[in-house]
């Protein structure tokens, strides 16, 4: 016991009267690769009601405090093939983890951490992780009334014409029901659960304390960075105003000719905990899969997929920090819809910059190559890592590449292909080459994300031209 | 001059609309009855012919608002709605009624509605206190059929449930966040764990 965490004497005791576990078998996971894969493809939150949703940050206290000793127990066994895992204790962590269940994005993150580890992730813990969503206590109608008239300033039947009284989806942090303004027009309006974000960063800060022992180890640094991350993303998320100001900010890239749409927000009906936007009718991808689309049609939007993610990233300076098949609806009309802006990440200069480097290694290769390895690895240098090292990072950005190099479309089917991305990425995270920048964490799970997508839709798709088009372009100065 | 009624009953209104701005800019405590009386332009003796005392003078002020409240849930009741959310409603709305009384709704409720005093020191609070129970049982028994069919919500179900209101109110009263909304949070949760805590009142039938 270190003397930091007696700081937190409450989480100590309880880490003190943990009881110590049994040795047994590792449960190994070689699927990485798949988690990967889940990962971007993760179920849309359907708002699944439970009933008895109970808050407790002591819950989480606890549960902080088995994760701690059980990533303890992973760093000093290291040396052993095996790291010491307790199933019943593990399986009590999951169960307290799943008390936190508004931490989706956090313990995901924590999952994706924890994947870094090699022979550490156990099964369960990664099944477990996956249906961990953003749920926020469901709320029914009267309270959703009171929330209305807390942050608009008006009864619900006076500011809207029509209300579904029943959720038709989850948000983070919230939910989202359909309604109808006086003039007609068909809106989503997503309420956030009240009192969430001060929760959320009170147990996230119980987390931190807890995870301190970490420091410790190697690893800590880009943790801490990473923890730094999961709470600016979750201040973002919080607050709907800034998600508002970004989906404005998206909806001015795209006219009709794009047939990509951003839903426009009725800043009347916003707040930071209440965000009224236009109703897209379509379908997210499983759905629009279900339906057998033809060839063309799932080249068609993977097109759109392709051209909107370019669009954003150079002349928008943002991407999806967290995509997933939520956040695009493919719409009857044949126009690509984007959703849910509260996870999007702005490029500073730096960043921005980082992007135009890319695309500049990416056509000549040589020393700017070099460049590109050593920013995103973190390194003065590119000599600063082994051989080894540099030329992973090199062939898995060839393998980014390869679409963007390849004329006209390129089929994004390609199992082969896919499955040398999932190689390299395991590969790497294997090596625990993890440590690297928040912005380049964005754009793996950016590309990655989006390539998996346009692999499930099967589409085949021009990257290079809807790349070099758009970089070619510029940023777009906002008035 | 023998008073009429209805100027008693002015009287009374000017007693109680005096009263509640002074407790707004002094502060429960810190206001006087000669300050009341002094406000409402009558003799200092008279007072007490309206009001037992300052407490009850108080105490009328949110009960009144309290009732109001309570008829604005009654018109807008939520159609079948579980338990949970019928109890929201109804407390959510006398939260809502009382909020011009916020600032010193703590101070009035310490003696007023205290659980700890032996005898009712209110009379108003009290008839508060039994008629808010007696819409409450109605409600715990409407939403559970099991428990009409017995001897209805156990004792310790209506302290539980009322130990429960008065936590909210005191909570409510000192939340400073933005409209109050965590002692939304506070209620919504508490009322869940109330709602939970009844399935051992016999409820068999699985209601929520």
């Amino acid at each position: 016991m270190t003397t930091d965490l007696a700081r937190t004497p409450d989480v100590a005791d309880l880490i003190a009267a943990l009881p110590e576990g049994v040795d047994q078998p590792p449960m190994q996971t070689d699927e990485l690769a798949s988690y990967l894969a889940r990962l971007a493809l993760r179920p849309i939150p359907t708002g699944r009601l439970s009933r008895f949703w109970i808050l407790s940050s002591l819950q989480a206290k606890v549960a902080a405090a088995y994760l701690a000793w059980w990533l303890r127990k992973g760093f000093v066994s290291k040396e052993k093939a095996a790291a010491a895992l307790n199933e019943t204790h593990l399986k009590a962590a999951l169960e307290l983890l799943g008390s936190m269940s508004y931490l989706r994005g956090a313990v995901m993150k924590m999952g994706q951490t924890l994947a870094n580890l090699p022979n550490v992730v156990p099964q369960e813990f990664v099944e477990a992780l996956k249906v961990l969503h953003f749920e926020a206590p469901p709320m029914h109608f009267s309270l959703l009334r009171e929330l209305v008239h807390a942050e608009l300033g008006g009864e619900v039947e006076e500011l809207f014409a029509e209300f579904d009284t029943e959720a038709f989806a989850a948000a983070s942090l919230g939910q989202v029901h359909r309604a109808r303004l006086h003039d007609g027009r068909e809106v989503a309006v997503k309420i956030q659960y009240p009192n969430i974000a001060r929760s959320i960063h009170a147990d996230l800060a119980n987390m931190a304390a807890v995870l301190t022992p970490m420091r410790l180890t190697g690893g800590w640094a880009n943790l801490r960075e990473q923890f730094d991350d999961i709470r600016t993303m979750l201040d973002q998320e919080m607050d709907y105003v800034q998600e508002a100001a970004m989906q404005e900010r998206a909806r001015a890239l795209f006219d009709d000719n794009d047939r990509i749409v951003v839903p426009a927000v009725h800043q009347e009906l916003s707040s930071e905990r209440v965000l009224t936007t236009d109703l897209l009718v379509g379908q997210h991808l499983p759905a629009f899969l279900a339906d057998s689309p033809s060839q063309a049609d799932r080249d068609h939007f993977g097109q759109l997929l392709v051209n909107s993610t370019f669009r954003l990233m150079y002349r928008g300076e943002m991407c999806y920090a967290d995509p997933h098949p939520g956040n695009y609806l493919f719409l009857g009309d044949g126009r690509l819809g984007l959703l849910d802006f509260g996870c999007i990440a702005k490029l500073d200069g730096d960043q921005a910059e980082y992007t135009r480097l890319a695309g500049r290694a990416m056509r000549e290769g040589g020393a700017t190559m070099d460049e590109l390895v050593a920013q995103s690895t973190n390194s003065k240098d590119v000599s600063e890592l082994t051989p080894e090292h540099r030329q992973l990072i090199i062939d898995l950005c060839d393998w980014l590449w390869i679409p963007m190099r390849h004329s006209g479309p390129f089929d994004f089917a390609d199992p082969d292909y896919f499955q040398r991305g999932v190689d390299l990425t395991t590969e790497v995270m294997r090596k625990r080459y993890t440590q690297s920048r928040p912005v380049n964490t964005w754009f793996n799970r950016l590309f990655y994300g989006v390539r998996a997508m346009l692999h499930h839709l099967g589409a085949r798709a021009d990257m290079r031209a809807a790349e070099e088009r758009e970089c070619s372009l510029g940023p777009v100065i906002p008035e | 001059m023998r008073i009429t009624a209805k100027a008693k009953q002015e009287t009374r209104l000017k007693l109680l609309s005096c009263a509640h701005k002074l407790f707004l800019k002094k502060g429960f405590e810190a206001t006087t009855t000669r300050d009341v009386v002094a406000a409402a332009g009558i003799a200092t003796g008279t007072l007490f012919n309206y009001f037992a005392s300052k407490e009850a003078l108080a105490m009328t002020l949110l009960a009144d608002a309290l009732e109001q409240g309570r008829e604005a849930w009654d018109e807008r009741r939520p159609q079948a709605s579980t338990l949970d959310e019928t109890l929201f409603a109804l407390i959510a709305a006398l939260l809502r009624s009382l909020a011009p009384h916020r600032s010193y709704v703590g101070d009035v409720m310490a003696t007023a509605m205290s659980p700890f005093t032996r005898d009712a020191v209110s009379h108003e609070g009290d008839a508060f206190r039994v008629d808010h129970l007696a819409i409450v049982r109605e409600l715990l028994l409407e939403s559970r059929p099991a428990l009409a069919a017995g001897p209805g919500p156990s004792f310790v179900s209506m302290h539980l449930y009322w130990t429960l209101f008065l936590g909210v109110l005191a909570f409510w009263s000192s939340d400073d966040s933005p409209q109050q909304q965590d002692s939304l949070a506070v209620l919504d949760q508490s009322l869940k764990l109330f709602a939970t805590s009844l399935q051992g009142d016999g409820a068999t039938d699985g209601q929520p």
